[in-house]
């Protein structure tokens, strides 16, 4: 090797080729662990979930309702209906809301107005679930009583700002090339956002919603300020207080005894079973409408 | 509209300049016809006409020469497409330049005067050599019509039974020469035949374009001035 | 000869009042069969004229196009030429009033179609859109619409009837020599073909609703030559429908497609005249720098 070539001079190594390698190498080391260490922390919860409830998991505990207070022998249907009914009145009122408010930020609002409604939305996000929760309550259940709907309100309002903002995302991805096809064969404004925008942006808006639904049902803490104190069956009134899966979760690990504990594992099951199911339901279809969009 | 239909108007635009250059060699060879009817009689009028005709023949040669610049300059032709072009801009030249001896001969038919010509063998040599010129023009126009290399390359034989009359000409014109009475004559017939020997050089010329757009190679043709080795 | 005599302003018919009218116009009538339909016949043109008065357009402040003032015959296809940023693609958005979706954009000036003034308080500007259809540079067909959803969009989302949809889009899939191609995929998604073919697709869908003008805003830059050189046939074969204007910064193609030639620098009209004469002979110093490619 001519190690005198001046030509050659500047590809020689300087000796910190070792140590830039073993760098390399720590890096890529620490980050793997890290890495397997996260996906360790899923898999110990949902194991731990399965390995806990699969004892009291059957259907005479999805079909029966719960006992009364200390009586394990019941189930929790009356929790699964009841969580079905404050989040399902909650979708019915965040969801609608969030997208008029992702449509009015992406095609009506100049950039001045979306800006600070897009802040408003992240802190709204950012609230803490238990202030929302107070929040509801001093507004709907003090001086009246616990009730689904006051659930739902909480609930709602959680899901708004989620609902929106990946609305708004997802309308802000469809391209404005369409926009403008539309616009130059005469199609009125309105019309094209009906027919064109929210069509293309309808896979990304369906998976906003799965998300935000799938937060909201093991929300705890606004539900045991609002709608804790249930009466006994199948309840189906919005108006009373309906039984639902977390504060079920709550009050079964309360208790004393250990037939419960079992109890509250396997709600948990069912309820980290519905989230992680929405959750992938949601990413495909927000994948597949990328995909259309990026044609 | 089919796969593999595209520019359909510029090769239609081509193929009309084609046959609309081709068809000048037919204005030259009808030219010189007349002018060898008017040697062969005498006839002045007849001179007259082929005279004031070649303005036809230089309005196509104008006409179709701009059309080839304008089709160089709006649809960038390459290979075969740009050599053809190339190649008709040659021949139209050529025809302007056969029209032109044609100009030339006619022109000095009124000086040898109403008399019948003087030597009948002059006549007859020149004759044949028009004759001749005019099988090789529409066999260089075959040749260019069909892109037929072979057919072009014979042309430089055909040519040279003109030049061999051309050389017999001037041996006679030498002859003639010491008459005193008929040397003019002579001179002006021998003027008329180089004009004709020139027209089938040109019909030669139109042949070597023949082998450019078919071979993309320019080379002369070997004649009886270049040998083969 | 002046090449310039050929733009003296045509004659104008009486100014046409209602543009909504007129573009409800029925096109010919074709039989619907199973055979491929030939092309409706020529119909001739006295429709389609368009003229600019002292255009000007703004970016805010920046001043893109500076008073320009054309005419755009029927039956003919007319290319604007110039370096990136001359002002036209702004000029062609101006004429079918596009360029105001721009936030922060304006036009002043006058832009008549057959006599009538587009920007008119009066005017509606869906409808001026319907009569001045447009193409754009990268072929942007509805991807959750099918094939011929896609060529009947625009007839569909402007509330013509059920009944004419399927002939007028077959209509205007073979007025864009698409048809053979697409007719046994019809209901297959509109995005699902070559580069080429969904331009041809967007052409398509543009000739559905019959406009008088089509613009044309660099629409074979995305694509390869065969698909371009495809589409510059079909041109040949439209302007006899309506009347074209292509912006392109393909000299070339400008060259080969165009009839009359508009070189703009600096949004400025700098020259305008038949194609033949401005890439043989151009009068402007500019014009022949441009062209030559010594700049730009």
């Amino acid at each position: 090797m001519s190690s005198g070539d001046p030509g050659h001079a500047l590809l020689l190594d300087r000796g910190n080729l070792k140590r830039r390698n073993r760098v390399n190498r720590l890096v890529e080391v620490s980050s793997t662990i890290a890495t397997l260490l996260a996906v360790a922390v899923l898999l110990i919860v949902v194991g731990s979930v399965i390995s806990k409830g699969i004892g009291a998991l059957s259907i005479h505990f999805l079909t029966t309702p719960m006992g009364l207070f200390g009586d394990t022998s019941g189930g929790i249907s009356n929790a699964i209906v009841g969580t079905g009914i404050i989040v399902g009145i909650a979708a019915l009122m965040a969801i609608p809301v969030g997208l008029l408010v992702a449509i009015f930020t992406t095609e009506f609002a100049s950039p001045r107005i979306g800006h600070p409604i897009r802040f408003v939305l992240d802190l709204l996000n950012g609230v803490p679930t238990i202030i929302t929760g107070i929040f509801v309550y001093g507004l709907m259940v003090a001086g009246n009583k616990q009730s689904g709907i006051a659930g739902s309100v909480a609930l709602a309002i959680i899901m708004l700002p989620i609902v929106a903002r990946t609305a708004q995302e997802v309308l802000t991805l469809v391209p404005g090339t369409l926009k403008e096809a539309a616009y130059a064969l005469g199609v009125a404004r309105w019309r094209t956002l009906l027919r064109v925008t929210l069509p293309t942006a309808a896979g990304g808006l369906l998976t906003g919603a799965l998300l935000a639904v799938a937060r909201v049902a093991g929300e705890t803490a606004p539900l045991i300020l609002v709608c804790s104190i249930f009466g006994q069956g199948v309840l189906t009134e919005p108006n009373e207080a309906l039984a639902s899966i977390p504060v079920f979760i709550f009050q079964s690990s309360e208790s004393p005894s250990p037939e419960a504990h079992t109890q509250a594992w396997a709600a948990a099951l069912i309820l980290i079973a519905f989230v992680l199911v929405l959750n992938v339901v949601a990413r495909a279809f927000y994948a597949r409408s990328r995909k259309r969009m990026g044609a | 509209m089919s796969p593999g239909e595209t520019r359909t108007q510029y090769q239609e635009e081509l193929d009309r300049l084609e046959a609309s250059a081709l068809e000048g060699l037919d204005m030259v060879s009808t030219a010189l016809g007349r002018t060898l009817e008017a040697i062969e009689h005498q006839d002045v009028e007849l001179a007259q006409l082929v005279v004031a005709d070649d303005d036809r023949i230089d309005g196509r040669y104008l006409e179709v020469h701009q059309s080839l610049i304008t089709l160089l300059a709006t649809q960038s032709p390459v290979a075969t497409d740009l050599r053809l072009i190339s190649a008709l801009l040659h021949v139209l030249k050529c025809i302007e330049r056969m029209g032109d001896q044609c100009v030339n001969i006619c022109k000095m038919i009124p000086l040898t005067g109403n008399e019948p010509p003087a030597d009948q063998e002059m006549v007859k040599l020149i004759l044949s050599m028009g004759a001749q010129t005019k099988t090789l023009i529409s066999q260089a126009k075959r040749a260019f019509a069909e892109r037929d290399v072979e057919l072009a390359q014979d042309l430089v034989r055909q040519d040279d039974v003109v030049d061999n009359l051309n050389r017999e000409c001037f041996r006679l014109a030498l002859e003639i020469g010491d008459d005193a009475d008929r040397r003019e004559w002579a001179m002006t017939m021998l003027l008329a035949a180089r004009a004709i020997e020139r027209t089938a050089d040109n019909a030669v010329d139109i042949g070597e374009q023949v082998a450019f757009v078919v071979t993309g190679l320019f080379r002369e043709f070997e004649d009886a001035s270049r040998p083969s080795a | 000869m002046d090449s310039r005599e050929s733009f003296e302003s045509q004659t104008m018919t009486e100014p046409n009042p209602e543009p909504q009218a007129r573009a409800q116009r029925q096109g010919p009538a074709i039989s619907v069969s199973g055979a491929t339909p030939s092309p409706p016949a020529k119909k001739s043109r006295d429709v389609g004229n368009v003229q600019l008065k002292d255009l000007n357009a703004y970016y805010g402040k920046t001043h893109a196009v500076r008073g320009v003032s054309l005419d755009f015959d029927a039956d003919r296809v007319t290319a604007i030429i110039g370096p990136s940023g001359c002002g036209k693609s702004t000029m062609v958005r101006c004429i079918n009033r596009m360029h105001e979706e721009i936030s922060g954009a304006s036009a002043s000036g006058e832009v008549t179609l057959d006599g009538l003034d587009l920007y008119d308080n009066a005017i509606d500007v869906v409808a001026v859109r319907r009569a001045v259809g447009m193409v754009f540079q990268k072929p942007n067909p509805f991807p959750t619409m099918s094939v011929i959803d896609n060529v009947t969009a625009g007839l569909r989302l402007t509330g013509a009837s059920r009944g004419e949809l399927e002939d007028r889009g077959r209509e205007a899939l073979v007025g864009a020599g698409l048809w053979d191609e697409v007719k046994d995929r019809l209901k297959g998604p509109g995005a699902g073909l070559s580069g080429g073919q969904q331009q041809r697709l967007c052409i398509a869908r543009a000739l559905a609703v019959e406009p008088e003008v089509l613009l044309m805003d660099e629409p074979c830059s995305a694509l390869d030559p065969v698909a371009t050189l495809k589409i510059e046939e079909l041109i040949g074969e439209l302007k006899q429908r309506v009347t074209i204007v292509i912006v392109t910064h393909n000299m070339q193609q400008a060259a080969r497609v165009a009839d009359t030639t508009v070189f703009m620098l600096n949004g400025d009209l700098v020259e305008i005249g038949a194609t033949d004469k401005i890439f043989t002979n151009p009068n402007d110093e500019r014009t022949e720098q441009y062209v030559t490619g010594k700049f730009g």
